[in-house]
C-alpha cells in the first residue's frame, strides 16, 4: 500500500508541468486543426496567416518519434521549438511511436513519454499540457500492448485532466476501441505505393469505403484528418506527382460523413505547409473544414 | 570520441519528417568511389590508438573510459593529463546531454548548468594552452565554442591557435569544428572543401542537401577539376539516378531512402558528357572515377553496349584504389549481365565471386553490392540451370535461396542437396546434376560448393513438403521422417500445428485462434511431426479408398476432401505446405492446387444416395476459399459512392450455389445450409 501511495505521489510529482481543470469527459472540442510534423517549429508568413484565415484552433505538433533502440524504446527526431504559435492556437504534443516498440510492454514507457513532453513545454515555456496524441500503426500482433500503453498515458493524464487521443488508421476500426477519449480517424495513406499507377495512394475513395461499415457503430468520439500534402517522382523525365484532387477529398469526406455525421465536426488536415496551402484554393479548405 | 564528430553539423540538420518508411532489398548503390566512413573511422580510431598507448591497454579495440585513464594518470603523478581529462569529462557530458536524445529533456536550470559548466571548462583550457597537453587543451577550447555555439570566436581562434599546433589528430578535429564554425558564419565553400578534405561525408550532406545537381557538380569542375567535393557529389548523383530507375522498375520501394533525390534521363545524359569531357581533358587525378559514372549511368539508362566499352576502359585508369575497386565491381555487374553464355561467362563469375567475397569482409559496401549483382544479374543469367542458381544463391547469401528453393522442382532440390554436400573434386562436367550447364564448369562448380552450408533439417523438410504438395505421400514421409520434432517446435506456425486439426470441416467451422495465443510468449511442444502424420494418413486414405464399395467410397472422398480444404493455402492447416500464410498467396508452382482436388472429391461424394452427405457435399462445393474465384464481382459505383455486387455465373462457385439451390428445393434443407449468410445473399442477387 505504501509502494501504491508513493507511486501515485511521483506521478503527481512529475505531471507538476501539466495543467488542471481541463474537461476530459470523452469529447472531442469542435473545430478546424492542422497536424505540423516537421522537425523544427517554425511558421513562415503563409502559414500563419492560414491559421488565420481558416480559423485554426489547434496544433496537433509532432514533438518526438519513439523508435526501438538497443535498449529499449528510445526518442528520436525531437523538434526544436525556433517558433510559437499564435496564442489563440492550440497546441497538442504529438508521439509518433513505430510498432515494434509495441511487440513487448515496456514497463514505465508511458510515463517516461507524459514527463518528456511535460518537461519540453515548460523547458520552451509553452505552457501546460491540456491534451496529447499518440499515432501508432498498431496492429493485430501490438495492439493489446498499446493499449495497455494508452490506458498507461491516460490514467496519468486523468489525474490532472488532460485529454488523450490516437489515430486510428482504417484497418484499425475493424479492431476494439482504444482507451482513450477520442480517436482521430487518418483518412490518407490509403493505398499501396507500389500500385501508384492504378490508385493514388494518398487517397482513393475506393480503398476508404470499404471500411465505412465499422464508423456507425465505433464506440468512441471521432475526429477526421484528411490528406492535402503531395508526393513527388521524377523518373525518366516525366514528373509523377501524387496530390490529391479537391474533389476527391471532397467525396470522401461526404462517403465518410454520411456514415458518421459528427465527423463533420472536428476536422484535421494534414499537414500545415507553405506548400500544401498553396496547392489549393481557400475555397477547398473552407470545404474541407466546412460543418 | 565519435561524439565529437556529429554534433557539428548533423544537430543542425533539418529535413522532413515522414511517418511511414519504406525499406528495400536489393537496391543497393553500386557507385561508392569512397569509404563513407572514412574520417570518424580514422579520428576514432586514432584517438583510441592514443588512449591505449597511454594506458598501456593490450585489447584489440579500445573504448575511451574516463575514470581508467584518470587512475591511470595519477598512478604515472601525470596530474596535467588528470586535470584534463576530468575536464574532458565534464564537457563529454554537457555533448552527451545535448547530442543524445534522452527520456530527460533537459530543464531551464540544467540548461543554464550546462552553459555554466561549458565556460568553465573552456576557461580552464584557455590557461593550457602552452602546456603540453596543448593541443589537447586547444581543441577543449573549440569544442566548448562550439557547444555554446560561439563560432566566430571559433574562426578567430583556430587561425591565432589552433592552426599553429603541430600535426596531429587532435589539429584534425579542430580543423573540423573550424569548417563547422565557417559554415555558419557564411563562408560554405570553403568549409565544404575542408569537410571533404577530411572525408567527412556526414557534415557534407547536410551542406549540400538541397543543393545536388548535374549544374553544381559542372560548375564546381569548372572552378577546380580535382575539387575534394566532386567525389561526393559525383557519388550522390549517380546513386540518385540508380534510385530514380529502381524506383521505375519497382526494383526499390518508392519514397524509401532518405536523401534521394530525382535524376531525369536528360540529366544524367548531360552528365555523361561532362564524364567523357573531364576524362578527355586530363585535370583530373581520377579519371576512374568519371569513367566509371559515365558507365553506369550509360547501362542505367540502356547503352548498355556503351555501358561495356565505358567500363572496359576503368581498368587501366588512375584513381584511389578504392575507385579501382569500385570499378571492378561495376564490371563485374556490367559484364555478367552482357556476356553471352558459356565457359567464359562461369569462369569470369567464379573469379569475380572469390574477389568479391574476400572484399565483403572489408567493409558493407562490397556485401551489398554482391547482393544486388546476384539478385538481378546471376539469378538471370543462371536461370536456365536450377542447382548452380540455388548454390549461388546460397553462396553469396543475398536471402534469395530460401524462395529459390522453395519454388524449385523437387527433383532439383534433391540434386542441389547432393551437390552441396559432396566435394568439388567429385563434380565433374559430366556428373553436374544440372541440365544445360556448360560442359566446362570446373571453376564456378569450385568455388560454389566450397561456399555452401545446408541446413539438413530445412533441407529434408522442405524435399518432404514439397512431395506433400504433390500428393507424393511415400516419398515424402520417406523425407519427412528424417526431420526431428524440435524442429517444428520451432517454427513460427507452431501454435497453429498444435492448436488446429484437419479432421474438421472448414464449410461448417472455422479455427480462428486469438491473438494473445499466436503471439503471445509460450512456447509450443508438438505431440509428434505434424507433417509425418498428415501424410501417412493421407496414403492411408487414398490407398484403401479403391477397396471400398460406392456408398462408402463416397463417404471417403467426403473426408480426402475435408483434408486436401484444410491443407491447402487458403485452409486452416496452411502450415502442412507453407511456412507462412499471406492473403496474396496463390498456388505456386510445382504444387498441387488442393482446393480444386477438394472440389472434385466434393463431387464424387454429392453423387452418394446418402441425402445427408449428398446435401453436406453440395453445402461443401459453395465455400468460397476453394474456388479461385467468388461468385460475384465487385464494381465501383460512383453515385452510391460504394461497390455494387454482380453476380458472375460463370464462376465455379456461383454454380456450386446453383446446385446446391437446385437440390433444396426438393429436400429439406439442413440448418447449415438454411442459416448461411452466403447462401441467403446468393438467393437475394441470383441472376
Amino acid at each position: 500500500m505504501r509502494d501504491h501511495v508513493l507511486w501515485i505521489f511521483l506521478v503527481l510529482l512529475t505531471l507538476t508541468g501539466c495543467r488542471q481543470g481541463q474537461e476530459t469527459t470523452g469529447t472531442i472540442n469542435e473545430g478546424q486543426s492542422v497536424y505540423y510534423w516537421r522537425t523544427d517549429l517554425h511558421l513562415d508568413s503563409t502559414e500563419r496567416a492560414f491559421l488565420r484565415t481558416h480559423h485554426i484552433n489547434k496544433v496537433y505538433c509532432r514533438y518526438f518519434d519513439v523508435v526501438m533502440g538497443d535498449d529499449g524504446p528510445q526518442p528520436n527526431a525531437t523538434i526544436t521549438f525556433s517558433d510559437t504559435l499564435p496564442t489563440d492556437v492550440g497546441l497538442v504534443p504529438t508521439v509518433y511511436i513505430t510498432e515494434d516498440c509495441m511487440h513487448a510492454p515496456h514497463p514505465g514507457l508511458a510515463e517516461k513519454v507524459v514527463r518528456r513532453i511535460c518537461q519540453m513545454n515548460e523547458t520552451n515555456d509553452l505552457g501546460p499540457v491540456t491534451e496529447i496524441q499518440i499515432d501508432c500503426d498498431y496492429t493485430a500482433r501490438s495492439r493489446k500492448v498499446y493499449y495497455d500503453f494508452l490506458k498507461g498515458i491516460h490514467y496519468q493524464l486523468s489525474i490532472i485532466n488532460c485529454q488523450l487521443s490516437t489515430t486510428i488508421r482504417l484497418h484499425q476500426l475493424s479492431m476494439p476501441v482504444p482507451p482513450v477519449d477520442y480517436g482521430v480517424m487518418m483518412i490518407y495513406n490509403t493505398g499501396d505505393p507500389g500500385k501508384f499507377m492504378e490508385r493514388n495512394p494518398i487517397l482513393d475513395i475506393r480503398d476508404v469505403v470499404p471500411y465505412l461499415r465499422w464508423l456507425p457503430d465505433y464506440q468512441l468520439p471521432l475526429a477526421a484528418a484528411y490528406p492535402v500534402y503531395s508526393w513527388q517522382r521524377e523518373i525518366h523525365g516525366v514528373r509523377i506527382e501524387h496530390t490529391v484532387e479537391a474533389d476527391d477529398i471532397l467525396r470522401v469526406k461526404t462517403a465518410v460523413e454520411s456514415k458518421r455525421p459528427e465527423l463533420r465536426r472536428s476536422i484535421i488536415t494534414y499537414c500545415l505547409d507553405k506548400e500544401n496551402i498553396n496547392r489549393y484554393q481557400p475555397e477547398t479548405y473552407e470545404a474541407i473544414y466546412h460543418h | 570520441m565519435k561524439r565529437f564528430i556529429t554534433i557539428s553539423l548533423l544537430a543542425a540538420l533539418w529535413i522532413p519528417m515522414s511517418a511511414c518508411i519504406w525499406w528495400t532489398n536489393h537496391n543497393n548503390y553500386l557507385f561508392s568511389p569512397y569509404d563513407p566512413q572514412e574520417f570518424r573511422e580514422r579520428v576514432e580510431n586514432t584517438c583510441n590508438d592514443n588512449w591505449k598507448t597511454y594506458l598501456g591497454s593490450t585489447e584489440e579495440y579500445y573504448w575511451f573510459d574516463a575514470d581508467e585513464a584518470i587512475k591511470t594518470a595519477r598512478r604515472k603523478n601525470d596530474a596535467l593529463m588528470v586535470t584534463y581529462i576530468q575536464n574532458l569529462q565534464k564537457y563529454l557530458k554537457c555533448s552527451d546531454e545535448k547530442r543524445e536524445e534522452q527520456w530527460d529533456y533537459p530543464t531551464k536550470q540544467q540548461l543554464a548548468k550546462r552553459r555554466q559548466t561549458l565556460l568553465a571548462v573552456r576557461s580552464y583550457a584557455e590557461t593550457k594552452l602552452k602546456s603540453r597537453l596543448r593541443s589537447q587543451h586547444a581543441l577543449l577550447v573549440m569544442r566548448c565554442n562550439m557547444l555554446l555555439g560561439e563560432h566566430s570566436r571559433n574562426v578567430t581562434f583556430w587561425h591565432t591557435t589552433g592552426s599553429k599546433m603541430i600535426e596531429s589528430v587532435y589539429r584534425d578535429m579542430m580543423y573540423n569544428i573550424y569548417a563547422g564554425a565557417l559554415n555558419n558564419t557564411g563562408s560554405e565553400q570553403i568549409a565544404g572543401k575542408i569537410f571533404a578534405e577530411q572525408g567527412d561525408w556526414a557534415s557534407l550532406m547536410t551542406m549540400f542537401y538541397k543543393r545536388r545537381s548535374y549544374q553544381a557538380i559542372r560548375q564546381e569542375y569548372l572552378k577546380e577539376p580535382d575539387s575534394p567535393v566532386l567525389k561526393f557529389l559525383l557519388k550522390d548523383f549517380v546513386n540518385n539516378a540508380q534510385e530514380a530507375i529502381d524506383a521505375d522498375g519497382q526494383e526499390g520501394a518508392i519514397g524509401g531512402k532518405l536523401f534521394i533525390r530525382d535524376i531525369s534521363k536528360q540529366e544524367a545524359q548531360q552528365m555523361c558528357q561532362l564524364c567523357q569531357q573531364v576524362v578527355r581533358e586530363g585535370k583530373t587525378d581520377v579519371p576512374v572515377m568519371w569513367q566509371m559514372a559515365k558507365a553506369w549511368l550509360e547501362y542505367l539508362f540502356g547503352n548498355k553496349q556503351q555501358a561495356v566499352s565505358d567500363i572496359a576502359m576503368t581498368e587501366t585508369m588512375e584513381g584511389t584504389q578504392r575507385m579501382k575497386d569500385n570499378a571492378r565491381v561495376l564490371r563485374f555487374y556490367i559484364n555478367a549481365a552482357q556476356m553471352g553464355d558459356g565457359k567464359k561467362l562461369d569462369d569470369f563469375v567464379a573469379s569475380e565471386l572469390a574477389w568479391l567475397g574476400d572484399k565483403t569482409k572489408d567493409e558493407g559496401f562490397f556485401l551489398d553490392a554482391q547482393a544486388r549483382i546476384t539478385h538481378q544479374v546471376l539469378m538471370k543469367r543462371y536461370a536456365s540451370q536450377p542447382v548452380r542458381l540455388l548454390a549461388i544463391e546460397k553462396a553469396t547469401g543475398c536471402g534469395e535461396f530460401d524462395l529459390g528453393a522453395d519454388t524449385i522442382e523437387v527433383r532439383f532440390l534433391e540434386q542441389y542437396i547432393t551437390y552441396a554436400t559432396t566435394p568439388a573434386t567429385t563434380a565433374t562436367p559430366s556428373t553436374a546434376p544440372t541440365p544445360a550447364v556448360s560442359t566446362a564448369g570446373h571453376t564456378l562448380d569450385a568455388y560454389l560448393k566450397a561456399h555452401q552450408h545446408a541446413d539438413l533439417d530445412a533441407m529434408n523438410d522442405l524435399v518432404g513438403t514439397k512431395y506433400m504438395r504433390l500428393c507424393r505421400w511415400d516419398d515424402a514421409l520417406e523425407w519427412l521422417r528424417r526431420v526431428p520434432i524440435a524442429y517444428y517446435n520451432d517454427k513460427g506456425y507452431a501454435p497453429y500445428a498444435a492448436l488446429r486439426s484437419w479432421d474438421i470441416e472448414p464449410w461448417i467451422q472455422r479455427q480462428w485462434l486469438k491473438d494473445d495465443v499466436v503471439y503471445g510468449d509460450g512456447r509450443w511442444t508438438l505431440k509428434g511431426n505434424p507433417k509425418v502424420t498428415f501424410a501417412t494418413l493421407m496414403r492411408q486414405l487414398e490407398s484403401t479408398a479403391a477397396l471400398l464399395d460406392v456408398k462408402a467410397r463416397c463417404q471417403r472422398s467426403y473426408d480426402l476432401a475435408i483434408r486436401y480444404a484444410q491443407a491447402s493455402f487458403r485452409g486452416d492447416c496452411w502450415f502442412l505446405m507453407r511456412d507462412g500464410k499471406s492473403v496474396t498467396d496463390t498456388v505456386r508452382c510445382h504444387e498441387t492446387d488442393f482446393g480444386a482436388k477438394a472440389l472434385a472429391l466434393l463431387a464424387e461424394a454429392a453423387r452418394s444416395s446418402d441425402v445427408t452427405l449428398r446435401q453436406r457435399a453440395l453445402f461443401a462445393r459453395c465455400y468460397g476459399e476453394l474456388h479461385p474465384s467468388w461468385w460475384y464481382r465487385k464494381e465501383w459505383n460512383d453515385k452510391t459512392i460504394d461497390y455494387d455486387l454482380l453476380p458472375d455465373s460463370r464462376s465455379s462457385q456461383y454454380q456450386a450455389f446453383a446446385a446446391l439451390d437446385a437440390y433444396v428445393r426438393q429436400q429439406p434443407a439442413a440448418t447449415y445450409v438454411s442459416r448461411c449468410d452466403e447462401y441467403q445473399q446468393w438467393k437475394k442477387l441470383k441472376k
